[in-house]
């Protein structure tokens, strides 16, 4: 997976700037932004995905698509597309 | 409101929590039986109430409101909720207390939703739910700190043992009573969010203005819906500010102003109420220790990458075959039953006719009418029945989700859902629970999408058709060409699915953009068998009631078509007598008078006893001839202009009508037209049938049926919505009549042109 190798750019300074779709399996990330319109924006951060908080990804469904995640001690199942408006850096695990 | 006021008054107590927080079977352990589940008039929303009896104050109605996990609103079902809660619905007033449902073993998304619920102003009162499970996992809550940070009563309970019900019950009375002594004084202090001081400043300023242009109002009330601008609450109740012009330029200043300073109202009100949240459950919950959850290590198999499709088609297989295997014996019991019931019932009422003479029209209408339209019903009950308890299991094990989950890739690919698989496969019994199914679905395009799909799945109610149809006319071939071609049946249905659903896709994708996923996948629970049970049993109830009632009448209705008008009876003398003229001409010319009719190679029939050829052509010709001169006879002429080029014959539109009443009807429908008695649904039934259908002839002689009639007619029941009683159910649950008719158009439309297309090119190969 090519994302992998992007997760382990040594990069000094401030942390990179990560999407949650990219996160392999098991990776951690803290939110920093999320994006897109309006009423998706304001539901991902009603469900918790707010700065600051820290995200894993559990797993892959079968198909590749959707995802699954823990953020604040729950699992939610979400989209690719959805995964790829919340920007993480990465996690101090 | 005065203290006796309240005591007249019945109190409402609405039930608010997210999804999976365990609000129903708290619902259910407070009402108990005591409850009435309808629509909220419009929409389809299921509104559920039931009474409980207050320690004081009496009885009180307790609505349990749909889930959600915010007061803004993105599906019709949390329209519901915030309208009820911010009281803007005209058939449920705002209810006199708010039960927060809260699950203990999730604390902080859930006190997300309490955060809006003390917004509101009203009494409330907090259910903790599944401390049982937050305690297993080794992190309590503690209900005091969390009652002290809210400012509200904290009650924990289980509400599957009904632990802690006596306490919630005392709880709201104490809310309420509190509520009517105090005159709204003892309402819950807002705790406050940690709001940026700026935006603070915005809402003040914004609620000052507010309160200059109307008056009587508390302060409060202007600075809740100061703050409810700015953030862009998009509520009914305040589409008159919001198109204000004085108010619509003072909040783009507040933004601009905002956005000077890096703040966005939005999320910064979301952001705030977090950070209140983490501070609060900090202090109320003590971490969970690490290492994973029972739910977890069930998830590392049940949706693992690999085994998890396997326990997928698994659970699938067991559920599609039951619905099947597990449902037949019942419903040949019941075949048998009504056919029984319908020879007895009449004799019971002493309708029997005379010796020799005809039966009367009562007697047939009992027989044929209200006996066989009840049995249309009734047989569908087993079938239906144990398809909701599967799933109902499903759904409150928490693996329904699970499946959406594991199949949402392959729907959405054709603007389906993940949860719009289990209603699909449940069309494959019968398209009105699956159809009732589809109220899983939370985003109302995917769902409507599955709606509309789901009549394409090959329901239970064609299998008789298809039994008919592939056994009479490729019976001679091996045993798995007819499996194919009734498989092909299936595939066209879905393919039909498919087409459709992708060119709804492509016709809205403009307007609305496909619906977030965002999926909690819940704690795995034991299903609980009364929960189980109930649900099981109010669905059924729901179709037997709306179902039904539908096929039913039309059962009836296609009765009266079938026997009104009589012919007179000079006409069918003369007809039964030149049949019989006719039949002895024959016998003569062919004295060994074997049967014209070849035997079905695949259905051996044992030979009926021969009773005398002559008069038996008499009757036959005597039968069909009343049946013509019916109502149903000539609609069928009627139609056979329309119908003639898809290779329908009169009489193959006669079945067409019967099967609106439900499509097996079709098989009793062509038995009465042939005369060839009751049709049973088993092979011999459908072989003395089908023998019928291939001697059937045209004025000209050639065969009226031939197989690319059968694949014609077999290709119609594939795509036609036939089915009346799934058009009243997508009025139902679609809450109007625009997309059953455009779904009964469409599908009619569909079916017409292929079988036109078929028919035209392969009688001309």
């Amino acid at each position: 997976m090519p994302l992998i190798t992007q997760a382990t750019v040594p990069v000094s300074g401030a942390a990179p700037a990560r999407r949650l779709d990219r996160l392999a399996i098991g990776a951690s990330g803290v939110v920093t932004t999320v994006g897109g319109d309006p009423a998706l924006r304001r539901r991902l951060l009603e469900m918790g995905f707010c700065p600051g908080v820290a995200v894993t990804v559990v797993r892959v469904a079968p198909l590749g698509d959707p995802i699954e995640v823990v953020l604040r001690g729950y699992h939610l199942s979400l989209r690719r597309a959805e995964a790829a408006l919340v920007s993480l850096t990465s996690a101090a695990s | 409101m005065s203290a006796t006021a309240a005591a007249v008054r019945t109190l409402s107590v609405a039930l608010a929590g997210n999804p999976n927080s365990g609000k129903t079977t708290l619902f259910n352990a407070l009402t108990g039986l005591r409850q009435k589940i309808a629509n909220y008039p419009g929409v389809t929303v299921e509104r559920k109430t039931g009474r409980c009896q207050l320690d004081v104050g009496g009885p009180c109605e307790v609505i349990d409101l749909p889930g959600t996990y915010s007061l803004v609103a993105t599906s019709p079902d949390e329209v519901v909720t915030r309208d009820v809660l911010r009281g803007l619905r005209a058939d449920t007033p705002a209810p006199d207390v708010i039960v927060a449902v809260v699950d203990a073993s999730n604390l902080p998304r859930n006190l997300y939703l309490v955060s809006q619920l003390l917004d509101l102003n009203l009494p409330l009162v907090v259910a903790l739910n599944m401390s049982d499970i937050a305690e297993r996992r080794g992190a309590p809550v503690d209900a005091q700190a969390l009652a002290a940070a809210l400012g509200v009563a904290v009650v924990p309970v289980v509400g599957h043992r009904r632990d802690g019900i006596r306490e919630l019950i005392s709880a709201i009375a104490d809310a309420a009573v509190a509520e009517a002594v105090s005159d709204g004084q003892a309402r819950p202090q807002r705790p406050a969010w940690p709001l940026p001081e700026a935006l603070w400043e915005e809402v003040r300023r914004l609620g000052r203005e507010l309160a200059l242009s109307s008056s009587g109002e508390a302060a409060d009330i202007h600075l809740d819906r100061a703050r409810r601008l700015l953030v862009g609450d998009p509520a009914p109740d305040l589409a008159g500010l919001r198109t204000d012009a004085t108010v619509v330029a003072e909040v783009e200043r507040a933004h601009a102003r905002l956005a000077s300073l890096g703040i966005e109202a939005m999320a910064s009100d979301i952001e705030a109420r977090y950070r209140w949240i983490d501070a609060v459950s900090a202090r109320v919950v003590r971490p969970a220790p690490p290492g994973p959850t029972l739910s977890e290590r069930v998830d590392a198999v049940l949706i693992h990458r690999f085994f998890g499709l396997i326990v997928f088609l698994t659970v699938m297989a067991a559920l599609f075959s039951s619905i099947f295997w597990l449902a037949a014996p019942l419903m040949d019991a019941i075949n048998a039953g009504i056919s029984w019931l319908g020879k007895a019932l009449p004799d019971w009422l002493g309708l029997a006719p005379a010796a020799g003479a005809a039966p009367g029209a009562l007697h047939s209408l009992i027989q044929d009418g209200i006996v066989a339209g009840v049995g249309a019903v009734v047989v569908f009950v087993p079938q239906v029945a144990i398809l909701f308890l599967f799933l109902a299991v499903l759904e409150d094990s928490g693996y329904l989700a699970r499946a959406a989950f594991l199949m949402d890739r392959l729907l959405a690919k054709v603007g389906l859902h993940g949860k719009s698989f289990i209603p699909l496969l449940s069309s494959f019994a019968c398209a009105i629970p699956g159809i009732m199914a589809t109220r899983t679905i939370s985003s109302w395009r995917e769902r409507l999408a599955t709606i509309m799909v789901a009549p394409f799945m090959s329901c239970s109610a064609r299998l008789p058709v298809y039994g008919l149809l592939v056994g009479t006319f490729f019976g001679h071939l091996p045993f798995w060409a007819q499996g194919l071609i009734t498989l092909g049946c299936y595939v066209l249905g879905i393919l039909a699915a498919v087409v459709t659903s992708l060119t709804m896709k492509l016709l809205t994708a403009r307007r609305e953009p496909p619906s977030p996923f965002l999926l909690e996948l819940p704690t795995y629970k034991l299903p609980q068998v009364s929960q189980v049970a109930r649900t099981t049993w109010s669905n059924t109830a729901t179709f037997l009631t709306k179902a039904g009632t539908t096929i039913f009448c039309l059962s009836v209705l296609l009765w009266a078509l079938a026997y009104y008008p009589r012919a007179p009876l000079a006409y069918l003398d003369e007809v039964q007598t030149h049949a019989e003229a006719q039949a002895r001409a024959t016998l003569a010319v062919t004295p060994a008078a074997a049967p014209v009719i070849a035997p079905v190679p695949s259905h051996p029939v044992a030979a009926e006893p021969q009773a005398d050829p002559v008069a038996e052509a008499g009757a036959h010709a005597r039968a069909q001839a009343a049946r013509e001169y019916s109502l149903a006879g000539r609609l069928g002429k009627l139609i056979e202009p329309a119908i003639a080029p898809l290779g329908f014959d009169w009489k193959i539109g006669v079945g067409l009508i019967g099967a609106f009443a439900a499509r097996e009807v079709f098989n009793s429908y062509l038995g009465i037209i042939y005369s060839v008695g009751e049709v049973e649904d088993d092979d011999a039934g459908r072989a003395t049938l089908g023998n019928a259908l291939l001697a059937d002839r045209r004025a000209d002689g050639t065969p009226v049926w031939t197989p690319l009639v059968a694949v014609s007619v077999l290709v119609w029941f594939v795509l036609a919505m036939q089915c009346i009683s799934t058009t009243a159910v997508v009025r139902r649950e679609t809450g109007g009549w625009r997309w059953p008719l455009i779904q009964l158009v469409g599908m009619n439309t569909l079916a017409y042109i292929v079988c036109l297309a078929l028919y035209q090119i392969g009688s001309r190969l």
